[in-house]
């Protein structure tokens, strides 16, 4: 093994996704522009995919070779794009980008278009297209947790929200589209509105959190005031701010 | 008897269940799961009466009469021994569910499953098939850590929990140093407790006798001085039914004799 000189792994990184929400190249680049001067610092070098989920309609108006160039000025990396009509998926290929099956983190249509959002994306290894017809089953919007959430358990709820009755344990993680409660003490890891929703909260009785997370924007224990630490809290988004507050 | 953790007590502990239960006139077998890496015929003693072990049973080398071993000492009670020459990939999982249906046919009252550490195939053919489970946890974090990961195995691949059941779950801390805990060297019962959220069973205190007893093949039930050895008998007689008060929790105060000879 060891003449090997790598090894090829799937795994799933957090990635930013820029939900394209208008087809006309100058006023993305407009968007853009913006973005680099509010942002530029946490935008810097990261890697983002584009997704054309709302826009698949139009997108036959996209100029993909352009739309690459641009982000990549902006100082974003541009990995992939994804939600794609099949019909485009050559002539995005051939500028250069990498087409991504969609995995399972469909947008749900009442999250705000304009920033980039983060969420999980198995970027390498996602060949599940089964839902891209948008025909799946009916959608969990809860899922609740009778026993304590424990070590190396995840929960996923992707398009709703999570009550757990009990504690969670560190080295767990929720991970829900919508908002996540939590009545006992909050241990481990908890990512709420992963698919973007900025109204999703997190509510817990005791707050030990390994981190918090709200349409990705994070914050870690280490981060988080002593005086709040063990509380009873409530965490949500004030603009691009992570804020706590006891409850 | 699980844990996640390596030496925390397991064996000594299922040794010291196996035998309490036995005395109390359960036809009790206790079977070591750790396949490769075999103690529990130390622990109990009967090293040198090995033939056939675990894995000869479940390849059909040998019947379970010829593998399991009687106990001298305890009426009751039988060992199965682990194979020392094989590893876990020799248990399947259609294999230990044979061996634990031919232990009830043979109206064996109680079966006590000796788990390696890990969560790997050992731990899990250990598990699997469990109505009861007692983790073993040592008050320490990392200890207390991968209890709670094996809590959550214990929800998800045990046959109880997929067919939609639940298992029992009891909590026993053993290697417990009140005179430690006072001086802030070791977690204490409540902060085991407030983190794992499982009934507690039995707290067994640091003893020498634990030590003595591993060594001279004697389970350390079977010690009805050393405070370990009472311990593992409340522990027993809870698990039975009864309810008995915790004891040796808290620091014992020395008087002047055992000041002035020692404890």
């Amino acid at each position: 093994m060891s003449s090997q000189a790598f090894e090829l792994k799937g795994e799933m990184s957090l990635l930013s996704v820029l939900l394209l929400s208008a087809t006309n190249m100058s006023e993305i680049q407009t968007t853009l522009d913006e973005k680099r001067e509010n942002a530029h610092q946490l935008l810097d070098r990261s890697p983002v995919i584009v997704d054309c989920q709302k826009v698949s309609e139009q997108a036959t108006e996209l100029d993909f070779a352009q739309l690459r160039k641009m982000i990549a000025e902006t100082g974003l990396i541009p990995v992939g794009i994804r939600n794609l009509p099949e019909a485009l998926e050559n002539a995005a290929s051939e500028s250069g980008w990498a087409l991504l099956r969609h995995g399972h983190s469909r947008v749900r249509a009442t999250t705000l278009p304009e920033k980039t959002e983060a969420v999980d994306e198995d970027n390498a290894t996602a060949v599940d297209s089964s839902d891209d017809d948008g025909t799946t089953a009916a959608v969990q919007r809860l899922r609740v947790v009778q026993r304590p959430v424990r070590s190396g358990q995840q929960i996923y709820c992707p398009d709703g929200d999570i009550v757990v009755m009990q504690q969670t344990s560190a080295g767990s993680e929720l991970l829900a589209g919508g908002s996540v409660h939590v009545y006992g003490a909050l241990r481990g890891r908890v990512l709420a509105g992963v698919q973007g929703d900025k109204t999703a909260r997190i509510f817990c009785q005791n707050l030990e959190a390994e981190l918090l997370s709200i349409a990705g924007r994070y914050r870690l224990l280490d981060d988080i005031e002593d005086d709040l630490k063990g509380q009873a809290v409530m965490v949500y988004l004030e603009g691009e701010k992570l804020k706590i507050a006891p409850i | 008897m699980t844990s996640g953790k390596g030496g925390v007590g397991k064996t000594t502990s299922s040794a010291a269940f196996a035998t309490g239960l036995a005395l109390r006139g359960y036809k009790t077998a206790v079977i070591d799961f750790d396949v490769g890496l075999r103690n529990l015929d130390l622990i109990m003693g009967c090293e040198r009466r090995v033939v056939y072990d675990f894995v000869n049973v479940i390849n059909g080398e040998a019947n379970l009469r010829q593998a399991l071993i009687k106990d001298k000492r305890t009426d009751n009670l039988y060992i199965l021994p682990a194979s020392q020459t094989r590893d876990k990939d020799a248990l399947t999982q259609e294999g230990v569910g044979k061996v634990l249906e031919d232990l009830k046919a043979d109206s064996f009252d109680f079966i006590i499953c000796d788990s390696p550490a890990g969560i790997e195939r050992g731990a899990a053919m250990a598990m699997y098939y469990a109505d009861d489970a007692v983790i073993v946890t040592n008050p320490e974090v990392s200890s207390v850590r991968d209890s709670d990961r094996i809590l959550g195995l214990l929800q998800s691949r045990t046959q109880k929990a997929e067919q939609g059941g639940t298992i029992r779950e009891h909590l026993l801390i053993t290697r417990y140093n009140p005179e430690r805990v006072e001086s802030g060297d070791m977690l204490g019962l409540e902060d085991v407790l407030d983190i794992l959220a499982v009934p507690l069973i039995g707290v067994i205190p640091e003893s020498g006798g634990v030590l003595q007893a591993s060594n001279s093949g004697n389970p350390v039930i079977l010690d009805t001085e050393s405070t370990a050895g009472q311990a593992y008998d409340d522990f027993v007689r809870r698990f039975l039914g009864e309810t008995v008060p915790h004891r040796f929790l808290e620091v014992e105060k020395k008087g002047i004799f055992k000041r002035l000879f020692g404890g």
